[in-house]
Order: structure tokens, then C-alpha cells, then sequence
């Protein structure tokens, strides 16, 4: 497995995920042992298969288990030294980070602008929220058009950019995003990777990136990490890791993408079975 | 029938209607945060009802101190409920919390009255009444400034709506767990909605108990409140106004109408036959917030 510590040497990771394990409805084990460290300003992979457990890890990080009967039941997670296990998602968004879930999850029929706005009740100031709203419309121009329309009626790509936006309203020090890319054309996929890394340089918003396109996403980071069956199995710098000719079998396909007929067949399945 | 009639019973049905909107503004408030039915609308408004009593009546206060009063004791009341009976429930099947809500209704049915004294107890609302009289109609006086009192306060609902916090309001009753992950502390948000719905319910039952008097029939306005949230589209403040009016209109008409010839009885069933045939043909509503389909 060798050295499966990312962080930059020096400076304390602002994330870090200690060997967790996660058992869904007391019974189900879908971790089993993550470890990860998102350095300050990182931007991060998590990689794998279908059900490996990369949604799993983000939402215990979040915190967003909860409502879906899962438990954090071994080791920690700490962000910016201080534990989070216990705290629930509101707390946890307060200490400033934010998770960006599967499937975009818009307001379906709040504005975009409400639902930026929606994603504020941290801040006090209404001088402030205006001024993050406008942040937001200028990383996101496409929302700033369609500021009046349900965003139910948004295509997805600009649901997916109201998502990532929204989540930016809370000013987060680390940003998680799952699964971004999904259901996007490839023109799609690079204008939002592109805002990210603007996002990143700007604000100093660290990223930790769930990602099937496997070949995006190491282009996109610096540092990435495998899990297979629930456990990470390979970590380092995102060169590395794309180098390695075991993700080049199982993840790049030689440089094709991932199968999506496949992705979403697996889907619909775990639909009916959860 | 004349015509000055008619009018009288047109305009004076309005009015009701707009209390019973009041009413039925605590189901949606409920709903439109927290997607749940609250059945024990009628209770609250009953009990909301007592404690004007209590506070205008037996302890003297001037009546809209007293109603104030009422409505942040019931403001308290109804966090609690959701704190004691339905955030327990989480996650259950809606059917649970169905009968949880019918239960608290009938459980302060009985209560309430049965503590209080069962005897129909005068409320006082200083209201004067002195006829009024528009052209040829009479105009209940009662009514008119109950009616104009109930639309002050749906109007400040629907603004409340409109800020920043009602937006969070919004949001959680379209995604609780998106609404959770941005930040919006959703227990806090739907305890507020029952708190609103109590504050809300506590002056319609005021209202109502100034012209009607206060005992335990105040909680039927549960079915008219069902049939006008039902109607106006369980989620929308406008249409429960426009729902307002039309189930109060068709009551008075159908009372002018059809109780001389069949002795009475048939203002009650208006707000059935409405549910009813709001389920069978536009089950959504006049104004039911419309379901999103994207591919
Ligand atoms: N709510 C749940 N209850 C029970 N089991 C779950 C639940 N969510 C996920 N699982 C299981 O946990 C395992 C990990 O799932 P997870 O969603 O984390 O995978 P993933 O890596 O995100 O996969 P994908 O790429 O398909 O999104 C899978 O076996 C899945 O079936
Ligand atoms: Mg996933």
C-alpha cells in the first residue's frame, strides 16, 4: 500500500479523515477503513468504483449520514484540528465546510437567487449576503441569466453550477463536491472544473473532489486517493496515481471514460434495492 | 330571493370566509415547511380561542393585549408540540403522523372543555354592534373587522415568506436534507412553521370565538380550514385568501339557498362536498405548487 499520506509536509492539513468506518442501519459495514488529509487550499480526488464507498466518506464528513440511518462507528474525523463527530451538518457548515451532494439537489422551486440565499443563515450581515450573491453570480455568469426562473427548470449543468454555487454562499474553507461531472457533456465538465480552480485560486477554497471520470478529475487536482470496497488502497500526488498501471487498467481505460450505460443501470438498481 | 339580500349574503359569507382563511393558513404553514399535515388545527384554534378568553374575559386585559398575549403563549405551545409529539416521529410513515396529529385534536377536544367548563363562554372583542349598512345591505360589523383583522395577518404571512427567512422556510420544504447540508437548521425551521400555525390558529379562534362565543365547537373549523387548504392547494397563502372566500361565499349561499326548504343543516356540508370534489377533480388545487418534471 505504501505512504498513503498526502499533506503537504509542514502545514497542517485543514482535513483529516483518521481510519473511519461506517455501518449503514447497524448492519451494513460500507467503510471500513478511509484515511485522507485535504491540505489548506488542497484540491483533492477521491476515486473508485461504484459503491465503493466515496459518497459514504463525504457524507460522514458532513455529517449528512444521519438522515439516511448511517454512523460514523470507528476512528475520527477532524477539520482544522477540532473533531466533528457528534456535531450535526449545520454545525459542522458553521466551521466551514460544505458538501455539495450526489444528484445536485437544487431548490426546485426557489430562484436560483433563493437559493443562494436560502444557503445564508450563518451570516448576520444582509450587506454581506449581498455581497456573496454577487461573488457567486460572477463566478457563475450562465446564473446570473436565469436568476428569475425556477431551478427546477434549469438545464443540468446549470443546476449542477447552482449547487456548487449555493454551497459557496456559506463561505466554506473546504468545498466537497460529489460527483459533479455526472450527466454533463465533456464542454460542460471542463467550464465547471475551470470555475473550481478559480474558486480555489481566489478564495483559498480547499477541494475534495468524488469523481467516476477518473481521467478529469486527475487532470483537475493535485493529490488523489483509490478506494476500492470501502478501504483507500493507493494515495498520493494526482501524477502518481494517473502514472500507476493498475488505474490506467481499471479507471482510464487506456484513456477511454467510464461506461455511463453502466453507471446508470448500477443506479437504478441500488434505487430499488436501498 | 332580492337582490339586497343576495348582496348581504354574498359580502357577509366573504367575511367568514377570510376568518376561516386564518384558519386554514396553519395547515398550510405546516405543510409548506415540513410537508406534514396538521390536523390539530382545529384543536389549536380552540385552545387559542380559551386562552383569549382567559386573558380578555376572566384576567380583563384589553382585548388585543390579550390576544397578543394568547398568541405568544401559543407560539410557545405549538414549538412544543412539534418538539414533543412529531420530531419523535421523524422518518416514520405520513400515516403515523397522521394519527398523531387526529389524536392531539381529539385529545384537546376533550380536554380543554372539560377542564374549562363545557358552558358556552362570552368573548368580548370590544367590537361594536351597531348596525352598518352598505346601500340597502346590512353588514355584520363583527364580521367586517374580524374578516379585515384575518387579512392583516395573511398578508404579513405571505411577506414573511418573501424574506430571508421564509425562503429557508421554502427551501426545507423542498429539500430537507440539501436544506441541512447548506447550513439550515431544519428542526428549528419546521418548529417555527407549528409555532406560526399555533399563532395563527390562536387568532382565528379568537376571531371566531368574538362573534360565536367560545366552547368546543370552535375546533370544527378544522373542516372548514381542510376544505379551504385542500382547495387553495395545501401550499400556496393566495390561494388559501381566494379558497377563503369561495368556501365562505358558498356556504352563505347554500344556508340562503337550500335551508328554508330543508330546514337547515346544509351550511356544514359546503366545506365536504368541496373537499371532496376538490380530491376528485383538481386534487393539486387552484394555486398547488406546480410538480417539476425535468428529464
Ligand atoms: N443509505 C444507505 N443504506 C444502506 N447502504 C448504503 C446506503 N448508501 C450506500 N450504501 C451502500 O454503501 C456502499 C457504498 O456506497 P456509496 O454510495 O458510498 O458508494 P460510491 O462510491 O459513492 O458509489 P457511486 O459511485 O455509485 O456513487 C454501497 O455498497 C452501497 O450500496
Ligand atoms: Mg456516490
Amino acid at each position: 500500500m505504501g505512504d498513503i499520506s498526502t499533506a503537504a509536509a509542514g502545514s497542517p492539513p485543514i482535513l483529516s479523515v483518521n481510519n473511519i468506518e461506517v455501518v449503514y442501519d447497524n448492519v451494513f459495514l460500507a467503510v471500513k477503513g478511509v484515511s485522507l488529509d485535504v491540505a489548506e487550499g488542497g484540491v483533492v480526488a477521491l476515486l473508485g468504483a461504484n459503491g465503493a464507498g466515496k459518497s459514504t466518506t463525504l457524507k460522514a464528513i458532513s455529517g449528512l449520514l444521519k438522515p439516511e440511518r448511517g454512523a460514523v462507528t470507528r476512528g475520527d474525523i477532524a477539520f482544522r484540528g477540532e473533531s466533528l463527530l457528534g456535531l450535526d451538518p449545520p454545525d459542522r457548515v458553521r466551521l466551514g465546510l460544505v458538501h455539495v451532494l450526489e444528484g445536485r439537489r437544487v431548490f426546485e422551486h426557489l430562484t436560483p437567487r433563493e437559493n443562494l440565499i436560502a444557503a445564508t443563515s450563518m451570516h448576520r450581515d444582509r450587506r454581506g449576503v449581498k455581497d456573496l450573491i454577487d461573488r457567486t453570480f460572477t463566478w457563475f455568469p450562465r446564473l446570473a441569466e436565469r436568476a428569475k426562473a425556477k431551478a427546477g427548470y434549469l438545464s443540468g449543468g446549470e443546476q449542477q453550477m447552482l449547487a456548487i454555487g449555493r454551497a459557496l454562499m456559506t463561505e466554506p474553507k473546504l468545498l466537497m463536491l460529489d460527483e459533479p461531472s455526472l450527466g454533463l457533456s465533456p464542454l460542460l465538465v471542463d467550464e465547471i472544473f475551470d470555475i473550481l480552480r478559480k474558486v480555489n485560486a481566489e478564495a483559498g477554497v480547499a477541494v475534495l473532489l468524488v469523481e467516476q471520470n477518473a481521467a478529469a478529475a486527475l487532470d483537475f487536482v493535485d493529490q488523489a486517493y483509490l478506494v476500492d470496497n470501502g478501504r483507500v488502497v493507493m494515495g498520493g500526488a494526482a501524477a502518481t496515481v494517473k502514472a500507476n498501471p493498475d488505474v490506467q487498467a481499471a479507471y482510464l481505460g487506456g484513456g477511454h471514460q467510464v461506461d455511463y450505460a453502466a453507471v446508470k443501470h448500477y443506479r437504478q438498481r441500488r434505487r430499488w434495492l436501498s | 330571493m332580492d337582490l339586497a339580500l343576495f348582496g348581504e349574503l354574498i359580502i357577509n359569507g366573504a367575511l367568514v370566509g377570510l376568518m376561516y382563511a386564518l384558519a386554514a393558513l396553519g395547515i398550510v404553514l405546516v405543510y409548506r415547511t415540513s410537508g406534514l399535515a396538521n390536523l390539530a388545527q382545529g384543536a389549536i384554534a380552540m385552545l387559542g380561542g380559551y386562552l383569549g378568553w382567559i386573558t380578555i374575559a376572566w384576567l380583563g386585559l384589553h382585548p388585543i393585549l390579550g390576544a397578543l398575549v394568547a398568541m405568544v403563549v401559543m407560539f410557545a405551545i405549538g414549538l412544543g408540540i412539534e418538539r414533543t409529539t412529531l420530531r419523535p416521529l421523524i422518518g416514520q410513515p405520513v400515516i403515523m403522523i397522521i394519527m398523531v396529529t387526529i389524536g392531539l385534536e381529539i385529545l384537546m377536544r376533550g380536554l380543554v372543555p372539560g377542564l374549562l367548563g363545557s358552558g358556552v363562554k362570552r368573548l368580548d372583542l370590544g367590537i361594536s354592534d351597531a348596525p352598518l349598512f352598505l346601500g340597502d345591505m346590512l353588514i355584520n360589523r363583527t364580521y367586517l373587522v374580524s374578516a379585515g383583522i384575518a387579512l392583516i395577518i395573511i398578508l404579513a404571512t405571505l411577506a414573511l415568506f418573501n424574506s430571508r427567512i421564509g425562503i429557508m422556510l421554502r427551501a426545507v420544504s423542498d429539500d430537507q436534507t440539501a436544506s441541512w447540508s447548506v447550513g439550515i437548521r431544519v428542526e428549528w425551521a419546521i418548529a417555527f412553521a407549528w409555532g406560526l400555525a399555533a399563532v395563527t390558529g390562536t387568532a382565528a379562534g379568537i376571531l371566531w370565538g368574538g362573534s360565536q362565543g367560545v366552547d368546543w365547537t370552535l375546533s370544527l373549523l378544522l373542516i372548514k380550514a381542510l376544505a379551504i387548504a385542500i382547495l387553495g392547494g395545501l401550499d400556496s397563502i393566495v390561494g388559501v385568501v381566494v379558497a377563503g372566500l369561495i368556501v365562505g361565499v358558498a356556504e352563505a349561499i347554500a344556508s340562503g339557498l337550500f335551508d328554508p326548504l330543508v330546514g337547515g343543516g346544509t351550511r356544514d356540508i359546503v366545506a365536504c362536498v368541496i373537499i371532496l370534489a376538490t380530491l376528485l377533480v383538481k386534487p393539486e388545487g387552484l394555486f398547488g405548487r406546480e410538480h417539476i418534471e425535468r428529464v
